[in-house]
């Protein structure tokens, strides 16, 4: 939480900044409205989120069914890919290096439960694509144009993991 | 929140997209370039299912369909903003030798990669229905290209993985018809002296 707290709040201090030159001249009205982010900064912070705590599924998956990993860690490897362009479009005063997927603790609430067999495991990835994938798609007509390209792509790619990672395939 | 259209997807595909003023001229221009991409891969799926049997013929055959029926809704909505759909080309060169069952394999994923590039396009129009429709449409090439492949690509569209040369159409691919050509765009049968997979029934 610590983290997602500073980040907001730098953002909506750097958002801020506009509203409260116009308030100084108009009385009391920015502080009605609380500062956001761009739309566009939100939808990238939103699918940095999800890519991170996909990628915290798939480490967890591969502790806990270690057997998986030679069909995983190709899709995982993905994953990371996308994390690392989402963030390329995020401008942060903060330096993001030393924060690879160990952010993930501090994104989401606790790190998941994986599944102990590698079916159930397999099908908890595979919800997990398909649901990133629908929420991605979602959001693409709240981006700029090369920004929606990007997510419809990523969304492209993990609907295809969750191809792989039917039952009765064996991804990688 | 201009809406620019990126060039990624037209220069990945070497599409030349006439980045003209207007919003419905962007999206005529985007909507020919994916168009253009379902012509060849019209093609392609002629070639490729010719080469396979069983279920690969089987799931080629579904594709191909899946494809003409794109071509047509393409066509259509090109239609109804007023212009003229680009033609099928006569021939299309393949981008390396079909003469069996791996190349043919080979050759459906790239057109898929090539199909699902062309759709980005759409993805940078400003009008949220072409946009969703254009993410979509990737969205089932990329899954189609990954039935072939066997693996996933970490930016379909954005990053194909294929280093050869995408089908060079060979004949009128200008919209109207400059040269005598064969097909009419919309409802037009696949591609001359194409053998269709032929999987009917079962």
């Amino acid at each position: 939480m610590g983290r997602g707290a500073t980040r907001r709040s730098v953002l909506a201090a750097a958002a801020s900044l506009p509203v409260v030159a116009a308030g100084c001249s108009k009385g009391i009205g920015a502080l009605g409205t609380p500062p956001r982010p761009s739309p566009d900064v939100a939808v990238v912070r939103d699918a940095i989120d999800a890519e991170t705590s996909m990628i915290a599924r798939y480490n967890a998956v591969l502790t806990a069914v270690p057997a998986l990993a030679g069909s995983l860690r190709p899709l995982l490897q993905q994953h990371h890919e996308h994390l690392a362009r989402l963030r390329a479009r995020l401008i942060e005063p903060r330096a993001s290096s030393q924060a690879e997927d160990t952010s993930s603790a501090s994104a989401t609430p606790a790190p998941p439960q994986a599944p102990g067999t590698p079916a159930a495991a397999q099908n908890y990835l595979r919800l997990a694509e398909q649901a990133a994938a629908g929420t991605l798609l979602g959001k693409i007509t709240a981006a700029p144009p090369s920004l929606a390209q990007l997510l419809a792509s990523i969304a492209a790619s993990e609907a295809t993991h969750a191809l792989l990672l039917a039952p009765g395939r064996r991804p990688g | 929140m201009s809406a620019s259209p990126s060039p990624s997807a037209t220069a990945a595909s070497g599409q030349e997209a006439p980045l003209a003023g207007s919003p419905a001229d962007r999206a005529v221009a985007a909507l020919q370039t994916a168009l253009d991409a379902e012509h060849a891969a019209v093609y392609g799926y002629g070639v490729a299912g010719a080469h396979l049997a069983g279920a690969k013929q089987k799931a080629a055959a579904r594709d191909w369909a899946a494809h003409e029926a794109a071509r047509d809704t393409l066509a259509a909505m090109i239609i109804a903003l007023g212009a003229q759909p680009v033609a099928a080309a006569a021939a299309y060169q393949l981008p390396f030798p079909v003469h069996g069952e791996r190349s043919a394999v080979m050759l459906a994923a790239l057109l898929e990669d090539r199909v699902a590039t062309a759709y980005l396009g759409l993805v940078a129009l400003s009008e949220a229905r072409l946009r969703m429709a254009g993410a979509r449409a990737l969205q089932s090439a990329a899954l189609r290209a990954t039935s072939w492949r066997g693996a996933a690509l970490a930016f379909p569209g954005l990053e194909p993985p294929s280093p050869g040369p995408v089908l060079a159409g060979q004949g009128t691919t200008r919209p109207g018809p400059s040269t005598p050509g064969p097909s009419t765009p919309a409802r037009s049968t696949p591609a001359p002296s194409t053998p269709a997979p032929s999987t009917s029934g079962g």
